[in-house]
C-alpha cells in the first residue's frame, strides 16, 4: 500500500470519529436553548450541523478561488484537479447546508423557504458552481477547459463573500451566530452551547480536509486515465 | 424532533452520496486504467 493511501485511510478514519463524536456532542451533550420557545428547542441542534456546511461549502469554494488564480499564473495541471475537486465538495456541502436550513426554517419561521438575502444568495452561489461543471462539460480540449473554467471560478467566488456577508449588510430575518452586533459577547450562543458549536466545527474541518483529499486523489486517476486514452488514439 | 431527524439524515444522506460517487469512480476508473495499460503493454510488445 502507497504512502498516500495509507494516510488517505488514517484521514478517512479520524473524519469518521470526528463526526460520530460530533453527532454526540449535537444530540446529547449539548445544552437545550433556552430563549426559543419550547416548541423549536430540539430543532436548535440542526445549527450545530448547519452552520458547519455552509463554513465548510465556503471554505470549499475558497480553496477553488485560490487554485483557479494558481492555474492561470502556473498552468499546472494540479491546480485544475484541485479546483474542480473543492468546487464538486463545495456544491455537495451547499446542498446539505441548504436542505438542514430548511428544515430549521419550518419550526423557527413557519415555512421551509423565503427569499431572504441569505438565502437568496445562497442560492445563487449554488447555481454558479453548477454551471462551472457545466462549463467545463461543454469544452473538450483540456487545456482550454481548465483556463475558462478558471476564469469562471474567480468571478464565481465574488459571490461567496457576498452570502457570507448578506445577513450582516441587509435587512434579513436570518440569525447571525457569530460577530453578532446586538449580542454583547459577539456570540449567539450561551458558553455551554458554544463548546459543542466549536467541536462541530473542527470534526467539518477535518471531514472537509478528508473528502477533498479523497477527491483529489480521484482527480489524478482522472488524468491519469485520460493520459493513457490519448497514448491509445482512444 | 421530526424537523431534527430529516436535518441531519439529510447531511448525511448528501455527504454519504458524495463519499459513494467518489469511491464508485474510482473503482471504474482503476479498471479502466488496468484494461488500457494490459492494451498499452500488449502493444509495446509487439
Amino acid at each position: 500500500m502507497s504512502l498516500s493511501r495509507r494516510l488517505l485511510d488514517i484521514l478517512n478514519f479520524l473524519a469518521l470519529i470526528a463526526m460520530l463524536i460530533a453527532v454526540y456532542m449535537a444530540l446529547i451533550e449539548a445544552p437545550d436553548a433556552i430563549n426559543v420557545d419550547p416548541a423549536i428547542r430540539p430543532a436548535q441542534r440542526i445549527i450545530y450541523f448547519h452552520v458547519p456546511s455552509a463554513w465548510s461549502s465556503m471554505l470549499a469554494f475558497f480553496v477553488a478561488f485560490i487554485a483557479s488564480i494558481l492555474y492561470l499564473i502556473t498552468k499546472r495541471v494540479r491546480w485544475d484537479i484541485w479546483a474542480r475537486s473543492a468546487s464538486e465538495l463545495g456544491i455537495a456541502f451547499t446542498i446539505a447546508a441548504i436542505i438542514s436550513g430548511s428544515m430549521w426554517a419550518k419550526p423557527a419561521w413557519n415555512t421551509y423557504w423565503t427569499w431572504d438575502p441569505r438565502l437568496t444568495t445562497y442560492t445563487i452561489v449554488l447555481l454558479l458552481y453548477i454551471a462551472y461543471f457545466m462549463l467545463r462539460g461543454a469544452i473538450d480540449e483540456p487545456s482550454r477547459r481548465a483556463r475558462l473554467a478558471a476564469v469562471y471560478g474567480i468571478f464565481a467566488f465574488l459571490s461567496v463573500p457576498l452570502t457570507f456577508m448578506s445577513i450582516r449588510w441587509w435587512n434579513t430575518i436570518h440569525p447571525v451566530i457569530v460577530d453578532n452586533p446586538e449580542n454583547p459577547n459577539k456570540f449567539g450562543l450561551g458558553p455551554n452551547m458554544r463548546i459543542t458549536f466549536m467541536f462541530t466545527n473542527i470534526a467539518f474541518l477535518i471531514l472537509f480536509v478528508t473528502l477533498l483529499a479523497n477527491r483529489i486523489s480521484l482527480g489524478w486517476a482522472e488524468e491519469r486515465l485520460d493520459a493513457l486514452k490519448e497514448k491509445l488514439n482512444f | 424532533m421530526v424537523y431534527l431527524a430529516a436535518a441531519y439524515g439529510a447531511i448525511w444522506f448528501v455527504l454519504f452520496l458524495f463519499v459513494i460517487s467518489i469511491f464508485r469512480r474510482q473503482q471504474q476508473i482503476d479498471t479502466e486504467i488496468e484494461v488500457l495499460e494490459d492494451a498499452l503493454r500488449r502493444l509495446e510488445q509487439k
